[in-house]
């Protein structure tokens, strides 16, 4: 039976009162050199989708010169089936705040904004309190803790948008601008908020932050493996018994373990017909495909990504089709209508999906969706545009026999 | 300097280079529809994607910079199926229907649609055509928009915000239902555009043009109760060829005559002859001025866009104006007047039609202040087309000379084409009014070229050295304007709303195959060439001006001068 692990996961914590900030205090204490040296060596890799190294981040953006520098906590939640970094606003909001404040002291940056999806009014509200709260007791401010380092904080919600979780989309909406991506270069960490190097974290990659300072980075490296350290939190949904977040060590179980000894098996008991291991941009995995080890690497071997860590779980008797233009219609919704394979690729999809009055789809059709698919993949000018049909093209990739006339690959 | 290798040819670029710019260095074309010189990269289309070797992604070779070793493939295998499906993709949102309104369209000739179509050889065309449903934007005199055609590459977004710091356009809505549109969506007619008509230059399909005066005029020309007129702007003749098949810059001047005359016009007169007229009443305006010291600095009023554009953002400035009317609108004054009764033509049978580089001309044509003395505006492309259409090719037929009577001009009104021309053309004359004696050296070079802000001082006598400006491109009028407010002082600066000049007009024949900045140089070469082959350069030596003042209006300024040739300007709201 696969344990849950407690890491980032813990009792409810949302009294200033009641914390002390460990972490916040032992990073004052360390001072940035030494700080993203230790957030290096835990080998803490973003958990937004990307997976970019937390360390390396801090570490290029402490070397930039600017008249300001930003901080910004990516709290816009939207990937479909991900819902961990509510939990964490939620249930440990000042474990993301002292994240927040680490993050900011290791780059040297005296001015942040969280930014939380609109949809998320409890989080919003707590989050908050929060820093109102911090405010007052000098955890935000001028000389915080007396080290001298000078940090606020301001809270912006989104205002709806699914790619506005993209960080340069994101900081084009705090700039008060469409959220649309930027193109990169200059990436954020050169020229992003108002032109001034900013870092871009998401709320878990953050709350590690401040555990791996509480904790050690050795008892944070202690967990997963050689190329996934530590534990990560899963958003399980879907058609499973028990729908939770979970935290879970990388590598110590499959993706079919959580599904069956965490989330208590597919309803109905049977296998699920497949599973999306990481939010609706990632490709889906078949019922034999689930005995792969939970980590980044254990992930892309079985053919897809990790991503978010929202595991959404499908039975078998989910019809494809419906599922197919459900996909295709918040893909065209949300892409923000920038780039044209993106635009246009994604309407197209779901052109043809609506128009379609048959069970199976000719070569034709199929060869279609391939051929917008790379356009897509390798042509888009964002991340969240890159992998915006990478299910769907896996649906038809994984389920021929159900979707292509003669069940034929062409 | 950074070595790379583009499809196996090693090339040298400075640091900073992108690919697009590398591969253009050796000759390489790699096919764009939302990149444009001068703009902002907005890296939207994709299609100039190309493959290299530090990423598994296509990059887009307008927002890539060359790194060094770097080996990038423009035309690979991936590359171009890649392009292929994106183009597929751009021309199902664009409107291409069953009606085949490609050939309608009024682009069919420049669309870079059908450029790049070409250019990658697209052979395939699987995806139905996605119709938008939008409205048709007229709710202006000058530029129309026809939103379902439009592929939303941002280029007018950018040009209006970048070049001309107007901002009228915008992107509103997301995902496919992205459009451009203006404030509130309420229409090019109902915001601050100035009606430059610079978007539709840079529109890459027929998504913005003008608001066409063609049928009209076709109607005007085939009722034989009406006596058709026409006037030929500075900058038209350096440019009409060019849907021809001529390079930019040929001067077609006696050409052109000769085919508006084949069209059926009812005399053929010239612009220019007004611009040195214009010289004559600004020239006299600017002396009087300068000598008592009144609303200075003087800045110029020919250029339609200009003017809408100090009434939305300088009213306050509007004393400054010149009050001379532009040379478009003397001609409309003076053929309802002087022409009418010299020739013995009731003014009711007389049709005025202009021929005009500018899209703003037919909104100044509409001006409550002078509405009716200049009926129609055809710009410099709807005229080719007009020419075509009557089966004329341009560049086979033999020049012909102007009617005589308000068709002289001299090379000074020739140069109100350029940037600075007006200013040239205006020295050359306040010289003579202020001193008596002739400007001995008539090219003045410091005001000429295509920098965007000029500054010149002529001395004229031991009084008084004249300190003179010049603007072209609206982003340059507005530094020029806040360097002005400044305290900078001029007597007299020029403006002219589009870059370049009126050889850049919002009218002119649009190029696809010449980058913008050889398109203008070409057509400036053409302008003063002209100016330098005559034998009268200025614009006081222009006998029929002369013969006009001593029959009819007197002394430049006279009360009929003003009645006829003078006007007020409007200050306006900014939305």
């Amino acid at each position: 039976m696969v344990k849950e692990v407690e890491f980032l996961k813990g009792p409810e914590l949302k009294n200033i009162e009641d914390y002390d900030f460990p972490g916040l205090h032992w990073a004052l204490s360390l001072g940035p050199d030494k700080l993203i040296k230790e957030i290096s060596e835990a080998r803490l890799l973003g958990r937004g989708g990307a997976g970019f190294p937390t360390g390396t981040k801090w570490d290029l953006a402490r070397q930039q010169k600017g008249d300001r520098k930003y901080f910004i906590c990516n709290a816009d939640e939207g990937e479909p089936g991900t819902y961990k970094d509510r939990y964490l606003m939620e249930q440990r909001p000042l474990k993301v705040l002292e994240g927040i404040i680490i993050g900011a002291y290791a780059v040297e940056a005296n001015h942040g904004f969280i930014y939380i999806r609109g949809e998320y009014s409890r989080p919003i509200k707590i989050m908050k309190n929060i820093i109102e709260e911090a405010r007052e007791a000098g955890v935000l401010g001028e000389n915080i803790f007396d080290s001298g380092f000078d940090f606020n904080l301001r809270l912006v919600r989104g205002a709806g948008a699914y790619v506005c979780g993209d960080e340069t989309a994101l900081i084009n909406s705090i700039e008060g601008k469409r959220g649309i991506s930027r193109i990169k270069p200059p990436y954020p960490i050169q020229k992003g908020l108002f032109d001034q190097p900013t870092v871009v974290n998401n709320v878990e990659s953050l709350a590690c932050a401040a555990e791996i300072l509480n904790k050690g980075a050795g008892e944070f490296a202690s967990y997963g493996t050689e190329n996934s350290r530590g534990t990560k939190l899963i958003s399980l949904s879907g058609d499973v018994n028990y729908a939770d977040i979970f935290e879970v060590e990388f590598g110590s179980c499959t993706l079919r373990e959580i599904i069956e000894d965490l989330a208590g098996g597919v309803k109905g008991g049977r296998e699920p017909k497949f599973v999306v291991p990481g939010g609706l941009s990632t490709a889906a995995l078949t019922a034999e495909e689930l005995d792969c080890k939970y980590s980044y690497e254990g992930i892309e071997e079985a053919g897809s990504s990790l991503g978010s860590g929202a595991i959404i779980v499908c039975r078998e008797s989910r019809d494809l089709v419906d599922i197919l233009l459900k996909v295709s219609r918040f893909y065209m919704d949300e892409t923000c209508g920038t780039c044209f394979p993106c635009r246009e690729g994604n309407r197209q999809i779901n052109h043809m999906l609506t128009q379609h009055r048959n069970r199976t789809f000719s070569r034709e059709e199929v060869e279609l969706v391939e051929d917008i698919g790379e356009a897509i993949a390798s042509a888009a000018r964002c991340g969240l545009g890159q992998t915006s049909l990478s299910l769907i093209s896996s649906i038809f990739d994984k389920f021929p026999h159900e979707l292509i006339e003669e069940g034929v690959r062409t | 300097m950074i070595k790379l290798t583009i499809d196996n040819k090693e090339v040298e670029v400075e640091p900073g280079t992108t690919l697009l710019e590398a591969a253009e260095k050796i000759h390489i074309n790699i096919p764009t529809l939302c990149y444009e010189e001068d703009l902002s990269i907005f890296g939207g289309c994709r299609l100039c994607v190309v493959e290299t070797d530090s990423s598994d992604l296509l990059q887009p070779a307008c927002a890539t910079e060359a790194e060094e070793g770097m080996g990038v493939k423009t035309h690979s295998p991936r590359v171009r199926e890649v392009r292929q499906t994106l183009f597929e993709l751009i021309i199902a949102s664009h409107d291409i229907t069953c009606e085949l309104n490609c050939l309608t369209c009024q682009r069919k000739k420049s669309c870079e649609l059908r450029e790049v179509a070409e250019d990658i050889n697209i052979s395939r065309m699987r995806l139905e055509p996605i119709y938008q449903g939008r409205e048709k934007d007229y709710s202006s005199y000058s530029v129309a928009r026809e939103p379902n055609k439009c592929i939303t590459c941002d280029r007018c977004i950018r040009k209006c915000r970048e070049v001309q710091d107007v901002g009228i356009f915008a992107n509103s809505a997301r995902g496919p239902e992205t459009t451009v549109t203006t404030f509130q969506d309420k229409g090019l007619g109902n915001v601050e555009c100035t009606n430059c008509g610079q978007c539709v230059i840079s529109c890459p399909t027929g998504a913005l043009h003008e608001v066409y005066h063609m049928d009209e005029v076709w109607n005007a020309i085939y009722d034989d109760s009406k006596h058709v007129i026409v006037q030929t702007a500075p900058a038209v003749r350096v440019a009409i060829a060019e849907p021809f098949g001529a390079e930019p810059g040929t001067v077609a001047t006696g050409q052109m005559v000769e085919a508006l005359r084949r069209l059926g016009f009812d005399g053929v007169f010239d612009t220019n002859f007004t611009a040195d007229l214009t010289i004559m009443e600004e020239g006299t305006e600017v002396v009087e001025r300068i000598k008592n010291n009144e609303n200075l600095p003087v800045l110029t009023s020919c250029s339609p866009g200009w003017i809408k554009f100090i009434e939305h953002f300088y009213p306050e400035h509007l004393d400054n104006l010149s009050t001379a009317k532009s040379p478009q609108q003397m001609f409309g004054a003076l053929a309802r007047s002087y022409y009418a009764e010299t020739v013995g033509v009731d003014p009711e049978d007389l049709v005025v039609v202009s021929i005009m580089p500018c899209t703003a001309k037919k909104f100044e044509a509409r001006r409550p202040e002078m509405d009716g003395d200049v009926d129609y505006v055809l710009t410099t492309r709807e005229a080719a087309t007009m020419i075509k259409a009557a089966g004329i090719d341009i560049c086979q037929l033999e020049e012909a000379e102007y009617d005589q009577l308000m068709g002289v001009s001299t090379g000074a009104g020739d140069i109100f084409a350029a940037s600075g021309g007006v200013m040239e053309a205006a020295l050359r004359s306040a010289y003579n009014l202020i001193t008596g004696e002739e400007l001995e050296e008539l090219d003045i070079e410091p005001v000429r070229g295509l920098q965007g802000l000029k500054k010149a001082e002529v001395p004229v006598n031991s009084d008084l050295t004249l300190k003179v400006g010049v603007a072209h491109g609206l982003g340059n009028a507005r530094k020029m304007m806040e360097m002005i407010k400044d305290g900078e002082e001029f007597h007299f600066v020029e403006f002219m709303a589009c870059p370049g000049g009126c050889i850049g007009g919002g009218g002119q024949p649009i190029s696809p195959y010449l980058s913008r900045k050889e398109v203008l140089e070409r057509r400036r070469k053409g302008v003063y060439q002209i100016d330098s082959g005559k034998k009268l350069r200025r614009s006081h030596e222009n006998p029929m001006v002369q013969k006009l003042y001593e029959d009819y209006l007197g002394q430049p300024g006279s009360h009929k001068a003003h009645k006829l040739l003078h006007t007020e300007y409007t200050p306006r709201d900014i939305h």
